[in-house]
């Protein structure tokens, strides 16, 4: 139902040679993150992490990543985020 | 710090002007609506050009935090957190997707307006209509109004802060400080990543709360809580925000 733009996602860890990339979705996409996590192993060499928690928006970016180092996060359901005081 | 790739997951199929919604339109004699969404439905080309043929005039905006037209976030829950003023102009405020937190913001975005209009939210994947209004932020606003009058008498006061790169504000926070300090009141910050208001109650010293995370914390958290807590933007002028939220008791009164 939700274009979730897999090619791109595989697209990109591969360019960018990521190695270990973490995925967050939004609760309702959830269900289907271990077919996204099998399909994006099978079709690049990076290991995937699934974040557990709730994602609320692209003001919500997990921190202390590159302690696991995780090279890459991919966040559906959200879009770029302009920071500013509200 | 790692890269970072968003994709919106957009809604694959074509959103459509529905019979409903267009009975609805029709019924109420809506000439202009104001039309926001969530990322997932923006592709509205088509809707909008089927809007236009039946003499209804689009008005369109973008949030100031946005990337896109049309798209809405939760936290642009303020009258001046779009570029234009279409809500204002409009005779209906349309919202595309589902679920209460987007179409909230628009509502809570209104609170200082003299005329408060509801929101339709149209939901395309169920061909669901549902008008909302003033009455489901009721209870937010009255406690809205208690937690001000707490904050201005408060002595000692909290402000959270947390690390989240896109709501992290200790600059705000620090400044806040110095200002409630130079009123003789007492301050403290406090950091964390998400803000657990249970944590509030192991600070009973704290008189009241100022949150400058994301603003939904004090405008929907603080019904779930009897700590008063406001948020950043009131608290640099907590009179002036005090007195539009009476001013709107006064207008429902006559």
């Amino acid at each position: 139902m939700y274009n979730l733009e897999l090619e791109k996602a595989i697209k990109t860890i591969n360019k960018q040679k990521a190695k270990q990339v973490l995925i967050q979705l939004p609760d309702g996409l959830k269900q289907k993150s271990n077919d996204i996590v099998d399909l994006l192993e099978e079709n690049t060499k990076a290991r995937i992490f699934i974040w557990f928690g709730g994602t609320f928006g692209a003001c919500d970016l997990p921190l202390g990543m590159d302690i696991l180092n995780i090279d890459l996060v991919i966040q559906w359901g959200h879009n770029k985020f302009n920071k500013q005081l509200w | 710090m790692p890269r970072l790739l968003l994709l919106d997951a957009k809604y694959e199929k074509p959103i459509k002007l529905t019979n409903k919604l267009k009975t609805y339109l029709k019924k109420h004699k809506i000439k202009s609506v104001a039309i926001f969404a969530s990322t997932q439905f923006t592709n509205l080309n088509d809707f909008i050009s089927n809007l236009k043929k039946l003499k209804i005039k689009p008005l369109i905006t973008k949030a100031k935090r946005t990337n896109d037209k049309l798209q809405i976030l939760g936290c642009d829950c303020y009258n001046d957190s779009f570029q234009q003023p279409i809500i204002e102009k409009a005779n209906l405020i349309l919202y595309i997707g589902d679920g209460l937190f987007h179409p909230k913001a628009l509502l809570l975005a209104q609170k200082n307006n003299k005329t408060k209009k509801p929101v339709l939210m149209f939901n395309p994947i169920a061909d669901k209509l549902t008008l909302i209004d003033n009455k489901i932020i009721n209870d937010q606003l009255k406690k809205a109004k208690r937690n001000l009058k707490f904050f201005l008498n408060a002595e000692t006061i909290g402000i959270l802060v947390t690390i989240k790169p896109g709501q992290q504000f200790l600059n705000q926070a620090i400044k806040l400080k110095e200002h409630l300090e130079n009123q003789n009141k007492k301050a403290y910050i406090f950091i964390d990543n998400t803000l657990d208001i249970n944590q509030l109650e192991n600070y009973p010293f704290i008189q009241a709360w100022v949150n400058t995370a994301c603003p939904r914390i004090g405008t929907d958290d603080i019904t779930n809580i009897n700590e008063p807590m406001i948020n950043i933007r009131e608290a640099s002028n907590p009179i002036k925000a005090l007195g539009a939220l009476e001013d709107d008791s006064k207008n429902k009164k006559h």
